[in-house]
């Protein structure tokens, strides 16, 4: 018995040196740049930079518009799963294709092409002019940097959702529709709860990703507006303040720690493979 | 009614998803360079693009860390799921979290842990920690669509096998394998376009001489995406779309009888994917490679567009080296990069103030100007002005120079500009475009202040600190180099901006014009520098006497506009109006009222930079009374902070009653 185990310890040894070696290091490396200053002294001052106000209101900033994003997101998302579930589509490869074809176009092009569209005299402003309606531009602002998340993270959204939802049993909802439930009861009662591992997958998904992007609030903000996500990449990318960029992604790990730990609750025993 | 509500539901996000790729591909016939402006029907990008070498190179690189990253983690992740799943179910679920952290961590975080790792060990940035990044990332994409599979096979098969004398490996082969097979190839497909879609971690772990075609693109975006990366993206989502199509649609007399099954059509998706992939590596593998093959290298460091590229392959020709050529934004950028040694240049073009930080920090390798001759086409006077930076002309040569100024639209600015006032000038509230650098943004403020640009004084700064937050919400937006596409695009009517872009914007667009503001401004050189942890020097000295030649600088003129401190050039120009352009070259009254920018040490880097922070974290609304102003800051800050407490009180109450429930059904 042992040599089995020590065999498929073997056999486990590549993966594992890999995971530790990439994975667990790194985060050390980010934990020790964050705890010291430029001479390698302990200090607490990277960490604590957050309560400054520059740094703490760029967070805020960032988690507003993360879970504006998330919340939009979802709202698209639901219904538009739904939906798909309920059209009975025999290849679900198709839909899978569907949202994930567009990540073949570079997403910073994607994103660059949105500039193109909103920007003042740009694709809809030109196109709303035929109509006369002229100065509709929300270039350079919250709402455009919103609109650039929700449309690259909307696929991660989606697809959980939709995983999770056809592998409802028909009878299950039929079940509950005989029992005299009204359509809004089971959808509340019967789809939602069901539902609830893909939304949470979802949600983290779109969620993490948006509170900590850089390029979006580049280039659909116009530099107006910094995200906290901004000013690690300008600290450590242009200050060169490797410590202070440090110091603040442990801040931002807090956030992704708390969403692990919420999605370790729902994953268990689930198909994990719902985004695919 | 409500079925047609509902396509209509599907078909408008459908469109949202869609709208940007088409106005993509649109523009890849687009015969002007400006993205969402029709200018006529054109394939010139199409063939462009296969004469564009550092594209088609960033291409290949991408394609090849794809194929690499994709096949590596998944042969690592199915072993790895394989030996996992006999585990004892606690440590099992401590190594799923371990991997799943680069799915679930932000992108930024794990990219800036992946360069602290590789700074930490002393490990240059290269191809092969690009490698090791991507590998990584993709890991989990694997394991998610493996693990399950194994999970659901059937062990009974296995163990049967075994009783009838298979070996593990061959039950291994001949069962498990064909078993989870939808499952690898659906990882593979995954990791492979995530991979390929990746910009942060790339950004982050890059090494020298090696753009993806999204690091590639980032640069561009700061200063106008050139058209044939268009092309070159629809070529990609053309030909996947095609493929995917194809795989769908292939076995479709068959379905009608008898519906696929899961597995069958996962298969085909995960099928069609690899075969993609496969006529992929047999591009990549097919892709010629047109440099002359040696081993003589030189990794140049550049701004972006400041070079002929026809110059490069001129100098690779004649001198039979290969050139690795580079670019940056900023100079701050560029000397984190180099100080670091993160990446490794011979040859580096950074601008006055910063090639002094440079000298003073040991990063400079004295130049040996017996290898360059042609240094003396270089004006004298350019030689006397180097020494503000470098006080004994030991480091650099010259390559441009030119001041910053203001640039304006005639049809949409009425007044008489001549001054950084109209900068404030309320009348022009998101029409001004205002520069993103930190040295360039207090170059405006404290110009217009009456203060020296390379002030140290605290107080002056925190003047013009004021004054730009203040300026902020009439700005448009804060770029660099994208003042240009912008102004000849009409889509603003003040930029300040370098004097090398004004004869090039003139041309496009004869409404635009260039002044130096009579408070004074800044007056810069660019100029060649080896660094001291160059690996080729005398190839750098070769590089930098060839960009000396008249005949050279002359080209590189013609094709960037910036003016060129080689005395050969002017004699050479034909172009009158060129020679008489107050942009291109500033008369001594003008000159007399600039200032040079000056390395302000490490504790005024740190200030500039500090108040720069707050300058971009400052709100852009227009605040009519200042007390409504922080009242409004403090609620954002107080609900934000109840917001998050909430939350976290919230999901931790659930989290034990979910517990306190589970206990129970035990």
């Amino acid at each position: 018995m042992s040599r089995k185990r020590l065999k498929n310890t073997l056999v486990a040894g590549p993966y594992l040196v890999w995971i530790i070696g990439f994975i667990v290091i790194p985060l050390m490396f980010v934990l020790y740049y964050g705890l010291t200053d430029g001479d390698g002294k302990f200090t607490l001052d990277n960490v604590r930079a957050i309560s400054e106000p520059i740094y703490y209101e760029a967070l805020f900033l960032s988690l507003d518009l993360a879970l504006v994003c998330t919340i939009i997101c979802f709202l698209l998302a639901f219904p538009l799963a739904l939906i798909l579930r309920n059209m009975k589509i025999t290849n679900k490869g198709f839909i899978v294709f569907l949202f994930i074809l567009p990540m073949w176009m570079n997403f910073l092009l994607r994103t660059y092409a949105w500039q193109a569209i909103l920007d003042i005299n740009g694709v809809l402003d030109t196109f709303l002019g035929f109509f006369g309606i002229e100065g509709f531009s929300i270039i350079n602002t919250p709402a455009a940097i919103v609109l650039g998340m929700v449309y690259d993270f909307l696929p991660f959204m989606v697809l959980p959702i939709y995983n999770t939802m056809i592998k409802i049993d028909d009878n299950v909802i039929n079940a509950a529709r005989d029992l005299g439930a009204s359509y809004s009861q089971t959808l509340m009662k019967i789809i939602l709860p069901l539902s609830m591992p893909g939304i949470v997958s979802g949600v983290i998904m779109v969620f993490v990703p948006s509170l900590t992007t850089f390029a979006i609030s580049d280039i659909l903000g116009g530099g107006k507006m910094l995200l906290i996500g901004n000013i690690i990449e300008s600290k450590v990318k242009r200050a060169g303040n490797m410590n202070l960029g440090a110091g603040l992604s442990l801040i931002l790990m807090i956030f992704i720690v708390v969403n692990m730990l919420f999605q370790a609750r729902y994953s268990k025993g689930e198909d994990k493979s719902s985004l695919i | 009614m409500a079925k047609y509500l509902k396509k209509i539901y599907i078909g408008l996000i459908i469109l949202f998803l869609y709208l940007p790729i088409g106005v993509l591909i649109v523009s890849s016939f687009n015969n002007t360079k400006v993205l969402g402006k029709w200018g006529g029907f054109t394939l010139d990008w199409y063939k462009n693009l296969f004469e564009n070498e550092a594209i088609l190179n960033s291409l290949k690189n991408t394609l090849l860390i794809a194929v690499l990253a994709a096949t590596i983690s998944t042969v690592l992740g199915v072993l790895g799921c394989v030996a996992i799943s006999k585990m004892k179910r606690s440590t099992k679920s401590v190594i799923n979290g371990v991997t799943n952290i680069p799915m679930l961590n932000a992108e930024i975080v794990t990219g800036l842990a992946f360069m602290l790792l590789f700074i930490g060990i002393g490990m240059k940035l290269t191809f092969n920690t690009l490698l090791i990044a991507h590998i990584t990332f993709c890991l989990p994409y694997v394991v998610l669509s493996v693990m399950p599979k194994i999970e659901q096979s059937d062990r009974s098969m296995y163990e049967a096998a075994r009783d009838l004398g298979a070996t593990p490996l061959q039950a291994f082969f001949k069962i498990t394998l064909p078993e989870i097979m939808p499952g690898v190839l659906s990882g593979f497909v995954m990791a492979f376009t995530m991979s390929i879609d990746d910009f942060v971690i790339t950004y982050f772990t890059r090494g020298s001489g090696i753009d993806t075609l999204s690091t590639k693109i980032y640069t561009e975006v700061k200063k106008g995406i050139k058209p044939e990366m268009y092309a070159l993206s629809t070529l990609l989502f053309v030909t996947v779309f095609i493929l995917m199509i194809l795989a769908n649609r292939a076995p479709s007399e068959k379905r009608e009888k008898k519906p696929m099954s899961r597995k069958k059509r996962i298969f085909t998706f995960a099928a069609s994917g690899v075969v993609a992939v496969l006529i992929i590596i047999a591009f990549i593998f097919s892709m010629k490679d047109n440099s002359p093959t040696s081993n003589k290298e030189l990794y140049v460091y550049n701004w972006g567009e400041y070079i002929d590229p026809e110059v490069i392959k001129m100098f690779e020709e004649e001198t039979g080296y290969k050139v690795y050529y580079e670019e940056f934004e900023t100079n701050e950028d560029m000397y984190t990069i180099v100080d670091r040694g993160a990446r490794i240049y011979d040859v580096i073009c950074p601008s006055d103030y910063m090639i002094a930080k440079m000298i003073e920090n040991g990063l400079l390798a004295e130049i040996n100007y017996e290898n360059i001759p042609n240094i003396s086409y270089i004006g004298e006077e350019y030689m006397e002005l180097s020494k503000g930076f470098d006080p004994e002309n030991k480091y650099s040569v010259p390559y441009c120079y030119g001041t910053v100024g203001i640039m304006y639209n005639t049809t949409m600015v009425d007044d008489v500009v001549d001054s950084w006032d109209i900068l404030f000038d309320e009348k022009y509230a998101g029409n001004i475009l205002m520069q993103a650098s930190v040295r360039d943004a207090f170059c405006v403020a404290l110009s217009e202040l009456g203060y020296s640009i390379n002030s140290l004084n605290e107080d002056e700064i925190k003047e013009a600190t004021e004054l730009l937050i203040k300026q902020k919400p009439l700005v448009q937006a804060y770029v660099v180099d994208q003042v240009r596409d912008k102004m000849i695009d009409n889509r603003a009517a003040i930029g300040v901006i370098y004097s090398g872009e004004a004869e090039y914007m003139r041309e496009e667009n004869p409404d635009l014009e260039y002044v130096v503001p009579k408070e004074g401004t800044n007056f810069w050189v660019d100029s060649w520098v080896i660094p001291s942890n160059a690996e080729n020097k005398e190839a750098a000295e070769e590089w930098i006497n060839f960009m000396c030649r008249p005949e050279i600088a002359l080209l590189n003129f013609e094709y960037i506009l910036y003016a060129s401190p080689n005395t050969g050039v002017k004699e050479l120009i034909e172009d009158e109006e060129l020679l008489n352009s107050q942009a291109l070259y500033p008369s001594d009254e003008v000159l007399a009222r600039c200032e040079v920018y000056e390395y302000l040490g490490e504790d005024g880097d740190a200030m500039y930079d500090k108040y720069w922070t707050e300058v971009g974290a400052a709100s852009s609304e227009l605040a009519d009374e200042e007390e409504e102003d922080t009242g409004m800051g403090r609620m954002f800050v107080i609900l934000n902070i109840v917001g998050i407490v909430l939350v976290l009180v919230l999901l931790i109450v659930w989290n034990i009653r979910e517990g306190i429930k589970e206990r129970k059904r035990k």
